[in-house]
């Protein structure tokens, strides 16, 4: 653990508030979609995120009841109504024309081109009075000044989640990236150990050319794996998307793994291995256990970057029902819904909840695995 | 596959070339029986549960799951349990036996990494050298006219700078507000909390990332009130609002501040966890001997964890050599603000041109030379 | 890798297809406005019974359930399953699963460029000369839909291979009745006189156009559909064939003169809301809610047929949002030309479900069923009107019949570095600042770059 600073309570201080700041800037981003995905849709699209808590002023239109609904009283025809039609809000203006939408102040009286009256009073009740029986037609405009007060609603949530075959997606998705998580940290685990820990010839020529494969972009081997892919008869199936996402993120986790793995101390291995405990042994019963922290921090990038991923999904699975998985799902949604924030901000972060829960979760591990002290520089 | 063929050059106190292929030779033959036994483990438990389970998706989706897990440890189990028999660790050859074994050994641990690597990454790369100096659909020989076309291509070199800049920016200011964030979060009471915040942006997708920021960068004309936050700050200030993405050159910070904020979380957790790993002893000395905290994290805690900041430099910049996500779904290289990723991914699927794709994917790829050797020379040093 | 193929079985028998009887929208037999003799003579003519025919587009949600409301026709006659998938980013998928042999048996392509592209690769199946023949007699203007589809083999031959079925018309404005009737402005005839409306309502204060041109990675597509609208208006049919050709340079002085018509609309503060700055960031499904926002933030809207589905929840087409043709010039005689797309259908994978399925498309049912519904428009002759569901679709439909001069999205017949790439960033740095000049040159330079 880290020296305490209590001995300098300004310079706790200073640290306190920097990390205060820190986190600001890193949460605000996120926070804002937070706060965006669950306000009224017609509240997000004209006032920021930051402003939800206040009342909002908006400008509406509405439609009044067709003329022939008019019923005569006191030798007028009258029409009333609502322009909330079933919400709430304060009226401060209201107008005729869509150019001047609170040209008459609430409880004025404006006239029609058809000859009508219309007042519209506070809380959104408004009435026309015809002298005469008025034409049959469409309802009039009425545009209105609004304050709203700030809306909330789980609406834009529900919208998303109950679309259809999201929760078959998230089954797909979840069949793709376990295996894909635990198979690479396998695999990874025992090269790592043999690179670290081995002797043989050729080693560092094979540690060097897995570093340079880290940078192969992944998009140039798209076509030639699928070809072969088709040529073997995998096609899209699951397995093949496994062993892409294994491969594709081998070289990250030998290279991490390695360097961790020899940066433990040579002195327990050394005396493992007087002892006649042959590297099999070893590796399962001290490297792996000590190793405990690099696979956790593994398991949650590599986790982290399947779950996330889109490309090597698109391409190694089918776009059909049976394979479609989570980003596929809400890349849907975006491309069909692409003007809507509403529906953006809440699909992005039912995107990100499962990866945040899974982080959360191994975060214990990883923070145990850290306190054991057995972590070295690389 | 292709790798182990070529390595045969001898190093220290290893057996010679003969002994090598040997090695290699038994190597294969317990890998393929390795595998083929994984592979029957996996079949008898598939049928005996299939048997006994009903047919639903989920249960199917789990079984397979798990038959792909077991597959890898029955590969491993078994291939360990046959070399052993093969070369028994006792009776009268104790010795022989564990050193022949011991050459063998390190194959088989690294067989299906190199075969995995082999077909996933090496393959792709010499087919893309092979494509390189072909035209457009692989067929015609073309020589290096790819590569001259390169050369003298405006959106190529507009790539070339912005993708420099990335390198520059990008792995320095995560590594440095990674460092900055580990060392304070370190110091108080609610660092875990603090730190999980700050990670927070990992675990959020790309697709998911770009919705963020455009609503951050999000433009609306002046006078109408703004709900991105950046134009907000900027109008409250009496600034005019801007459309940030659509600046030429500087739109390429707005996309690196998006990796940045990605990539800071990864930083810490590494680097935390080496700063944790420095022994107490020599911070107590430093303290005794009267040094303020600020000389104790510069002079003491980041010397020595370098090693742990060069993975982390390395691995950010190999990152942003393949960045394409954030700058497809922003801009998609327009505005200038290109990069070889994207540019790339732009000639193979709305070119069709693979020729030239190739070419640019190896030219990411020969930016990252200079890593590379380093990392040679760093593993080099650690082996001796 | 003996693993992964057992275990790669396994998984795709775990794949196991779900078919179901899908409920038809309509029943066979009932309604006069269909032509059910074509279905019950394609029923009678086809049995597939057991066999899979896997379609894959570009169609998403609503679009999807419409498409597969009509193979659902097609499975019901023919007892074949149809699966279709749609992706969003289908330009990409089709080719790598084409280059990579899992290819589809039908592609349907928003680009015929792009299907162009593919067949010059051989990855494409022929459809036949009869095919053709059929298309040239029972499609209005049939010769030019021909055209549509056909392109050079990788023999180098002239083939037709993809049918075009659905079609859009693009030379539309969009706009609000009832605020031009607050306004007191009257639908203008001719380009003329949009101009003058355009300056009146800045004479009165107001911004006449919304124009966005966001689309995420495809940024800037809708400002070649104005180009090219604005190609039709100033110049014969033929300089336009010639430019989407590139036999004339992409910077030929006509080219840039209508690149600057679009200019004097885009690149004018006073004319766009936001100002011409905003144009390229504001999303173009995000432009045409200027229409409806009180006080209007804009009039009018240059769109193509399926923008209604960005429109606000409940606007009543026709009603409280209507369209006019964008009027060409009265004084240049170039009639009334206008700009259209249209999806085309390709083989990817020879079978003969697919074979039978592209005769399906020639029935006239195929096409009644979906103008019954919403978002379709068809050339096909043999169709009775009567079907389009609503007026507006009607009159989209005469608007596409009545036109002098019928050219197709000239960006979605060049090639896809150009059409789908150079034009579009082109076209961003033309309402940025760029002189057309130059944005037209460095356009060429792509073009000459892949020749």
């Amino acid at each position: 653990m880290s020296t305490p600073v209590g001995s300098r309570p300004a310079l706790a201080w200073v640290v306190n508030i920097s990390v205060i700041l820190l986190v600001a800037l890193w949460t605000l981003p996120t926070l804002g979609i937070l706060v965006s995905s669950l306000r009224d849709k017609d509240q997000l699209a004209v006032s920021g995120w930051w402003t939800a808590l206040t009342s909002s002023e908006r400008n509406l239109v509405a439609r009044s009841a067709p003329p022939e609904e008019a019923r005569l009283q006191e030798g007028r025809y009258v029409l009333t109504g609502n322009v909330f039609e079933g919400n709430s809000g304060e009226v401060t203006g209201f107008g005729i024309s869509s150019r001047e939408p609170s040209a008459f102040a609430v409880g004025e009286n404006a006239e029609l081109r058809d000859g009508g009256m219309l007042t519209v009073d506070t809380d959104g009740d408004y009435t026309i009075a015809y002298s005469e029986k008025p034409e049959p037609g469409r309802g009039q405009r009425i545009f209105v000044s609004t304050v709203e007060p700030p809306k909330f609603t789980t609406e834009n949530y529900e919208n998303v989640l109950f679309s259809e075959g999201l929760g078959k997606s998230f089954i797909n998705t979840m069949t793709v990236t376990i295996p894909a998580t635990v198979i690479p940290i396998l695999i990874a685990a025992y090269a790592a150990y043999a690179l670290a820990w081995m002797e043989f010839p050729g080693r560092a020529l094979l540690l060097a050319a897995i570093v340079g494969l880290l940078v192969v972009p992944l998009q140039m081997s798209l076509i030639p794996l699928l070809r072969l892919y088709n040529t073997v008869g995998i096609g899209k199936s699951f397995i093949g998307i496994w062993l892409a996402h294994t491969g594709f993120g081998l070289p990250l986790a030998i290279y991490l793994l390695r360097n961790y793995m020899a940066g433990l101390p040579r002195e327990i291995i050394e005396s493992a291995r007087v002892d006649g405990a042959s590297d099999f042994e070893i590796f399962r019963k001290i490297i792996l256990p000590l190793s405990f922290p690099a696979l956790a921090s593994f398991a949650i990038f590599q986790f982290l970057w399947v779950w996330n991923d889109l490309l090597v999904a698109t391409v190694f699975l089918g776009n059909n029902e049976e394979q479609l998985v989570l980003t596929g799902r809400l890349r849907e949604l975006l491309g069909s819904r692409g003007g809507n924030w509403e529906i953006l901000t809440a699909s992005a972060f039912v995107a990100i909840v499962v990866p945040i829960l899974v982080f959360f979760a191994l975060q214990r591990y990883l923070v145990r695995g850290l306190l054991a002290g057995s972590v070295k520089g690389g | 596959m292709a790798i182990s063929s070529t390595e045969t050059g001898p190093s220290d106190g290893s057996p010679g070339l003969g002994a090598f292929f040997r090695n290699l030779v038994i190597a294969l033959g317990i890998m393929a029986a390795g595998i083929v036994f994984a592979v029957l483990c996996a079949v008898a438990v598939f049928s005996a549960l299939n048997t006994v389970l009903p047919d639903i998706k989920l249960v199917q989706a789990v079984l397979v799951m798990v038959l792909g897990v077991a597959a890898c440890f029955g590969y491993f189990w078994g291939s360990n349990r046959l070399l052993d028999m093969i070369y028994p660790p006792r009776g009268h050859r104790v010795a022989e036996n564990i050193n022949a074994a011991n050459g063998i050994r390190p194959w088989l641990f690294l067989g299906p990494a190199v075969i995995i690597l082999g077909i996933y990454l090496v393959y792709p790369v010499v087919n893309s050298i092979v494509l390189s100096f072909y035209g457009p659909s692989g067929e015609h020989w073309v020589g290096g006219a790819n590569y001259a076309w390169l050369a003298k291509d405006a959106a190529f070199r507009e790539s070339m700078r912005n993708n420099l800049l990335w390198l520059v920016v990008v792995p320095a200011a995560a590594t440095f507000f990674g460092l900055i964030a580990a060392a304070l979060t370190d110091r108080i009471s609610w660092g875990n909390v603090a730190k999980s915040l700050i990670f927070m942006p990992m675990a959020i997708s790309f697709v998911g990332a770009s919705v963020i920021w455009k609503f951050i960068y999000d433009y609306r004309a002046e006078g109408s009130e703004q709900i991105g936050i950046l134009n907000a700050v900027v109008t409250f200030f009496g600034g005019e609002p801007q459309a940030w993405i659509t600046l030429p050159f500087w739109n390429n910070f707005f996309l690196m501040v998006i990796l940045i904020w990605i990539q800071t979380g990864f930083a810490m957790v590494i680097l935390s966890a080496a700063l944790r790993g420095i022994p107490e002893e020599t911070i107590e000395a430093a303290v005794i001997d009267g040094a303020s905290p600020f000389q104790i994290f510069y002079k003491i805690k980041v010397p020595q964890i370098w090693g742990t900041i060069a993975v982390v430099w390395t691995t950010i910049t190999i990152l942003v050599l393949k960045v394409f996500d954030i700058v497809l779904a922003m801009t998609n290289g327009q505005w200038g603000s290109q990069v070889l990723a994207n540019y790339m991914f732009d000639w193979m699927f709305r070119g069709l041109d693979f020729g030239r794709a190739s070419t640019i994917a190896l030219v990411i790829m020969a930016m990252v030379t200079p890593i590379m050797i380093w990392n040679i020379r760093e593993a080099r040093k650690d082996m001796k | 890798m003996k693993t992964s193929m057992i275990v790669g079985a396994l998984a795709l028998a775990l794949a196991g297809t779900t078919a179901h009887a899908a409920d038809l929208k309509f029943t066979p037999g009932e309604d006069a406005r269909f032509n059910w003799k074509s279905y019950e003579d394609f029923q009678a003519e086809y049995d597939f019974s057991g066999q899979e025919l896997n379609i894959f587009g570009p169609w998403l949600s609503a679009d999807k359930d419409l498409f597969e409301s009509i193979t659902a026709f097609f499975e019901e006659a023919t007892g074949a399953t149809v699966n279709y998938s749609g992706s969003d980013s289908f330009e990409q998928q089709i080719v790598i699963d084409t280059q990579a042999g899992s290819a589809p048996n039908i592609a349907i392509f928003p680009q015929p460029g792009l299907a162009a592209d593919l067949a010059s690769k051989g990855l494409l199946v022929p459809l036949g000369n009869d095919t053709a023949e059929w298309m040239k007699d029972n499609y209005a203007a049939g010769q030019s839909w021909v055209d549509l589809g056909t392109y050079k083999g990788n023999d180098g031959t002239d083939a037709f291979f993809a049918f075009p079925y659905k079609a859009d018309v693009k030379s539309l404005v969009w706009y609000i009745p009832e605020n031009f009737e607050d306004a007191g402005y009257e639908v203008p005839q001719t380009m003329e006189e949009l101009k003058a409306l355009s300056e009146q309502i800045v004479a009165d204060g107001e911004t006449p156009w919304c124009i966005g041109l966001g689309s995420g990675g495809a940024t800037g597509w809708p400002a070649t559909d104005w180009v090219e609208d604005m190609m039709l208006r100033t110049q014969p049919p033929e300089v336009y064939d010639q430019w989407v050709r590139n036999e004339i340079p992409f910077n030929d002085e006509r080219v840039i003169a209508a690149i600057e018509e679009f200019g004097a609309f885009a690149r004018n503060d006073d004319y766009v809301d936001g100002g011409a700055g905003a144009v390229a960031s504001t999303d173009f499904r995000d432009s045409p809610k200027g229409l409806f926002a009180v006080p209007p933030k804009c009039y009018m809207h240059r769109q193509a047929s399926f923008i209604p589905s960005f429109f606000p929840e409940g606007t009543e087409l026709g009603r409280d949002a209507d369209f006019f043709y964008l009027p060409a010039y009265a004084e240049k005689d170039l009639g009334t030309p206008l700009l259209g797309a249209g999806t085309v259908f390709a083989i990817t994978k020879d079978s003969e479900v697919a074979r039978a399925f592209i005769e399906f498309l020639k029935t006239p049912i195929a096409h009644e069923l979906w103008m019954a519904q919403s978002g379709f428009l068809t050339p096909h002759k043999g169709v009775n009107a009567d079907a389009y569901s609503n007026d507006a679709l009607r009159k989209q439909g005469e608007i596409l019949t009545s036109a002098t001069t019928f050219r197709f999205d000239g960006s979605d017949l060049m090639p896809g570095k150009i059409g789908a790439g150079a034009f579009w960033t082109g076209m961003i740095d033309y309402v940025g600042g760029k002189s057309a000049e130059d944005v037209a040159s460095d356009i060429q330079k792509e073009w000459d770059a892949i020749k």
